[in-house]
């Protein structure tokens, strides 16, 4: 039985529920609403709840647990030489699993009989061609081993599915009785919805946790099998990153500083061009501009947040870089030969730069204002000029906030991707030269996992090391940037 | 601070002093003051000038894309070759594939420039036509059977060297060195165009479309990318929306301050700044290797974005009710309501307006987000087919809008970057409309307490 | 600069016109905050302006060093003269004229500095010390002024933000001072502080009627009393009354000022 229609039932169910519950209360309250504990709708909706929620939690677990189960199961079936023969053991389940996806489509589809599927025999028939025939494309001819295992993966499911099925309706018919008989006019349907409300509100608030969770085990698994294959001082230490193409051959370099330098340099870049111009467009709008200028500088400065970073990528690929060349490249306006190809360092923050003036500037501004005007007072009461104040008061006083500020455009300029994939060029590089091609942790996370190898290998699974480099560097960069702001924000509250 | 204009005696020179003429030190500090404030204009100004020349060069290299050339032809549709049988039998006609179209089309473009004096060679007269006319013209004539054994003007998609000329783009200089059309192409296409068979036209085809292959930049088209972005939307608007409202009402109108609600708070204001691209690779790991989800299929980068832009949403949700003054809260305590209802009687819908503004804002900044796209296999290329269905619309492999340019940006041709351009203009133009609507729903619905 | 002080005493006497108002009128937008005051304000005199909450007599004070500038809505009519000289003439720079007019406000306002910066701000960006030394004596002078000296000579690179409330406002006094204002305004400087604190305070403003013009805002009528020699009673934006301080307490001209004396509006 299919889980939409397993859910289509229980949903049934609970609507049921719902106008029996209601109906059921009213009825002991002798149709007067005023005797009631609760509005009526709770009725229903507290017998509506109960059926379906522990249902669909059950659906859920068993949805987690049987794939599982199963595959444990038939991964003891097979044998250490066919594993040794195909490579891995997750090859080997992946070729039985889709084996038996196949044998199932084939069924659904009408190809062959359930009989027939079940007794097939890979000696007279050749399910690789059956299977094709729906659609499963093969990378070999079937063994006799894996469609055994198939089978059994098929008859373990098919067993599964049924009982899913009953348990989960059976629950749902069960939730829906006791409900049913608890709803009596004194019963405090009311308390107990809310109940289940407000477990639902805390459960929406946990999925921030779960994320987190999520991204820690998912960065975590698989970088410990990284350090498996390769070793964690060659990557962290190792001054060279030098893939090997082939996927499976093993003399890969993959030594995290290059890209780390790479990283930082253009992030440096993209400090220097918008720390200064975000912070003073902040002080003038904050400090000299008319409201009327306010209004209508701030969103358009703030436009530039709003713009998607692959716009800046082709920006920093297709108009930036070549104009850098122009100025700065052989035969160009300096007369320089600094610059050899359009993506380069250069290109890349000069772009980042571009995107964090907002940012740096809507912060540095909310910091600024939090300045109380007191400060302001004192200062030109004493004959100060504005800039004076600026520099004098309002900037020693805004330090910390700023430097949190700063802190966040770091973060952000680190943890870029799309415009250092598009604008920094590929080549991993310890140069000090701003204008050579460089590359950077994200735009390797993006170009080892999207690439053709294997993801057991260490080319691929380096990604996640890299990834978990990355989150804990910004990660560390934000929550220090946040307490230094909130510091600094209880001060002037 | 010290200055030369101080008297040795540290007197107070101000005593006495009259205010109508500046001294000379107020002279220079009003002038620091005036290089100051210029500063601020200047870093405004040229931030202002990075936005400008950011459109501009969006519009020079875009608005090409949305015009695109084509050769009007009379085809004869010789019967003897697409239909031998002569019965008109779909099925039959369908066995032909392009390779018959092709001397067809080679023969219509020998007889329209019959009267052409030029030095292309009648084998060398299809390059000036894109790989995929033959095809093009297959699919008309399956559309439309009757049309065999007719003499039928086609509009034919023109190759992009030549779409290129017609825009500027393509230069004489650059066929030089360039295998695919030579110049004498050009001077044939000149006196073609003034005779009207070649044309610039609208290119719905671009919008509309779905990508081709790195040969034929011609043909590509961003629709079936939008698609694919128009339904990882509906995943992130149908699953960021409840739960982010629900996170935020727990949090702002319910959370007991213990340890718990901390750890959600601190969680929340880390996961707004973690890059996307972590995102991307918790999307890799949880929803695909993880829980099998399809590869590439819109409704896993809706997961991963729904993910990525839920601590946006709750944010300004908690913002939007945190406007919503206690004595509402209390008005409705005090008539005895419940705190559950009070919630969801008066303070939700009061914060309705702020929490639709924050989810719009949400959703644009995830429609243009590639990175973590890009990890979970929505790569361009794949967006080459419309979805069947809804069900497949979100099951399918798929790409979207900015995962698609990115694509278009990679492959070294500048007829592409022409179309990753155009894309962009359509990418923001949904932007803009989004936060037009979030501006104009602010603007309805501000509410001053 | 002893010299300094004593020889500018000489040169004027205690009832000399320092400021005169005439015809003043604020507006802030559309809101007629002032009407047409005329004032004329003598030097070496402490002039209370007293009045129920929102008469008009912060805004008043703010008129007298252009401190009104900062906010974008607010127009000021009227001539304003200190010295004779209008200080809304266009070449009035305001940055001078706050230097030779002095203001202390409600709320003691530090800055997020030492002590010792705090003080020495003033005299820094007004360029009044050639050298460290100098600036040091200027510190310690407006230090002393203010009657905080003993209490913080031991810690002047401490923050100024650490010291009581008393004490903030008295550094600001002292920050107002290093200047070498010839005017300072005070608007309520007492509001925020306990009653020890007011006395000290009041005590320093009576001490620096020796070298400045003063003009307080207050809202205690006693205060008023105590401190000062003239009052200006200010009721709706207007200027009720001005007199001798004794006058205004004890035999008031108009029937407004004696209701308001006798507390009966407010």
């Amino acid at each position: 039985m299919s889980n939409l229609l397993l859910i289509a039932i229980v949903i049934v169910l609970g609507a049921v529920g719902y106008v029996l519950g209601r109906k059921r209360a009213l009825n002991t309250a002798g149709g007067n609403i005023r005797d009631l504990h609760s509005l009526p709708v709770y009725y229903g909706a507290n017998t509506a709840m109960t059926a379906v929620v522990p249902a669909m939690g059950l659906l859920l677990v068993w949805l987690l647990v049987q794939p599982m189960v199963v595959n444990n199961a038939v991964s003891g079936m097979i044998s250490d030489a066919t594993i040794a023969e195909a490579g891995s053991r997750d090859l080997v389940m992946s070729d039985v699993r889709r084996v038996a996806d196949g044998l199932d489509l084939a069924v659904a589809n009408g190809a062959m009989s359930g009989a027939e599927a079940s007794n097939l025999d890979p000696s007279t028939s050749d399910v690789r061609g059956i299977l094709a025939a729906v659609g499963v494309a093969l990378g070999s001819d079937v063994s006799s081993e894996t469609l055994d295992a198939a089978q059994r993966y098929r008859g373990m499911s098919g067993t599964g599915s049924i009982w899913k099925a009953v348990v989960v309706i059976a629950a749902s018919v069960a939730g829906l009785g006791i409900a049913y008989m608890q709803s009596h006019k004194d019963f405090r349907a009311r308390n107990i919805v809310e109940r289940g409300v407000l477990a639902l509100l805390i459960f929406a608030a946990s999925i921030a946790i779960l994320t987190t969770l999520g991204i820690i085990l998912s960065l975590v698994f698989s970088t410990v099998e990284f350090f498996r294959l390769y070793a964690a001082s060659d990557f962290f230490f190792g001054l060279r990153w030098n893939p090997s193409f082939s996927g499976r051959g093993g003399g890969s370099e993959l030594g995290i500083l290059p890209l780390l330098w790479g990283t930082l340099y253009i992030s440096f870049v993209a400090l220097i061009v918008a720390v200064p111009l975000g912070l003073f467009a902040a002080i003038y709008l904050s400090e000299y501009a008319s409201n009327r200028f306010r209004s209508i500088a701030k969103p358009l400065l703030e436009v530039l947040a709003g713009i998607p970073t692959i716009v800046y990528g082709l920006f920093a690929l297709l108009t930036v870089g070549p104009l850098l060349v122009d100025v700065f490249g052989s035969g160009g306006l300096l007369g320089v030969d600094w610059m050899a190809g359009g993506t380069a360092v250069m290109t890349a923050g000069l772009v980042m730069g571009i995107m964090l003036i907002p940012f740096v500037s809507s912060l540095s501004d909310d910091i600024i204002n939090a300045v109380p005007q007191s400060m302001r007072d004192g200062s030109y009461g004493l004959g100060a000029t504005k800039s004076e104040t600026v520099r004098q008061v309002i900037l020693p006083a805004a330090l910390p906030g700023i430097v949190g500020a700063i802190l966040l455009a770091a973060s952000r300029a680190i943890g870029e991707t799309m415009i250092v994939v598009l604008g920094a060029g590929a080549a991993a590089r310890l140069s000090m030269n701003p204008f050579d091609a460089m590359t950077t942790v994200t735009a390797k996370i993006v170009s080892q996992l999207t690439g053709d190898s294997d993801f057991a290998s260490p080319e691929a699974l380096v990604a996640f090391a890299l990834g978990i480099s990355l989150f804990i560097i910004t990660l560390g960069l934000n929550v220090f940037a946040l307490y230094i702001v909130r510091k600094y924000r209880e001060q002037y509250d | 601070m010290t200055d030369a204009t101080v008297t040795p005696t540290p007197a107070p020179r101000t005593k006495g002093k009259s205010l109508m003429s500046e001294d000379a030190r107020t002279k220079k500090r009003n002038a620091a003051e005036k290089r100051f404030r210029a500063y601020g204009l200047g870093a405004i100004t040229v931030g202002l000038l990075f936005l400008v020349s950011l459109l501009w060069a969006i519009v020079q290299n875009g608005t090409p894309a949305f015009t695109q050339t084509f050769v009007t032809l009379d085809v004869a549709l010789l019967e003897e070759k697409l239909d031998k049988t002569g019965n008109r039998d779909i099925d039959e006609i369908k066995k032909v594939s392009t390779f018959g179209y092709n001397p067809l089309i080679a023969e219509a473009l020998v007889t329209a420039t019959a009267d052409i004096e030029t030095e292309v060679t009648d084998k060398d007269l299809k390059k000036i036509l894109s790989a995929s006319a033959a095809a093009l013209l297959r699919d008309q004539v399956i559309a439309n059977p009757d049309l065999i054994g007719e003499t039928v003007e086609f509009r034919l998609l023109a190759s992009s060297r030549v779409d290129g000329y017609l825009k500027g783009r393509v230069t004489r200089e650059d066929l030089a060195r360039d295998k695919n059309l030579d110049a004498a192409h050009l001077d044939l296409i000149d006196v073609m165009v003034e005779q009207g068979s070649v044309e610039r036209v609208f290119n719905w085809d671009f919008i509309l479309g779905a990508d081709a292959s790195e040969s034929r930049p011609e043909a590509a088209g961003i629709g079936v990318s939008m698609l694919g972005s128009f339904f990882m939307m509906l995943v992130v608007l149908f699953l960021a929306l409840p739960i982010g409202v629900a996170a935020s009402i727990y949090l702002e109108e319910f959370a007991p301050q213990n340890r718990f609600t901390d750890l959600i708070e601190v969680n929340i204001s880390n996961l707004a700044a973690v890059p996307s691209i972590v995102f991307g690779i918790l999307g890799l790991a949880a929803f695909i290797q993880f829980a099998h989800l399809p590869q590439s299929a819109p409704i896993v980068g809706g997961l991963t974005l729904t993910l990525m832009t839920l601590p946006t949403i709750v944010i300004s949700t908690r913002a939007s009710l945190k406007a919503v003054p206690p004595s509402i809260r209390d008005a409705a305590l005090g008539v005895g309501a419940s705190k559950m209802q009070s919630v969801f009687h008066h303070v939700l819908p009061l914060a309705m307006p702020g929490i639709l503004t924050g989810t719009i804002i949400g959703l644009a900044q995830a429609l243009g987000e590639t990175a973590p796209l890009l990890l979970i296999g929505m790569v361009g290329f794949i967006a080459s087919n419309y979805p069947d269905g809804v069900a497949s619309g979100f099951l399918d492999p798929n790409s979207a809008m900015p995962a698609q340019i990115y694509e278009w940006a990679k492959r070294a041709d500048p007829a592409f970057y022409e179309r990753a351009w155009g894309g962009i203009i359509i990418l923001l133009l949904f932007l803009m409309t989004m936060n037009i609507i979030a501006i104009l729903l602010r603007r309805k619905f501000e509410r001053r307490w | 600069m002893e010299d300094h002080y004593r020889m500018d005493r000489t040169m004027s006497t205690a009832q000399d016109t320092k400021i005169s108002a005439r015809n003043v009128q604020v507006h802030y937008a559309d809101n007629h905050a002032i009407k047409d005051v005329n004032v004329e304000i003598g030097d070496k005199t402490v002039t209370a302006f007293i009045g129920p909450s929102g008469c008009g007599k912060s805004t008043f004070l703010r008129c007298l060093n252009r401190m009104n500038d900062t906010i974008d809505i607010c127009r000021v009519g009227g001539d304003i003269l200190i010295d004779g000289e209008d200080i809304y003439d266009p070449k009035v720079d305001p940055v001078q004229l706050r230097a030779k007019v002095g203001m202390v406000f409600q709320k003691p306002n530090p800055f997020p500095k030492s002590i010792y910066d705090n003080v020495a701000y003033g005299p820094k960006i007004h360029g009044l010390a050639a050298n460290k030394a100098e600036l040091d004596q200027i510190v310690e002078r407006a230090l002393r002024r203010g009657a905080i000296w003993d209490e913080v000579k031991d810690r002047l690179h401490a923050p100024g933000t650490g010291l009581s409330g008393g004490q903030q406002q008295r550094l600001c006094i002292a920050r107002a001072v290093a200047t070498e204002p010839e005017v300072l305004l005070m608007d309520e400087p007492c509001s925020a502080l306990d009653p020890i604190a007011t006395a000290q305070v009041e005590e320093l403003i009576d001490e620096l009627r020796q070298n400045y013009a003063v003009v307080i805002v207050t809202h205690s009528m006693q205060q008023a009393a105590r401190v000062s020699q003239k009052t200006a009673f200010f009721h709706l934006g207007n200027l009720v009354e001005y007199d001798d301080t004794d006058q205004i307490f004890t035999n008031p001209k108009d029937p407004r000022t004696e209701s308001y004396i006798s507390g009966r509006i407010g």
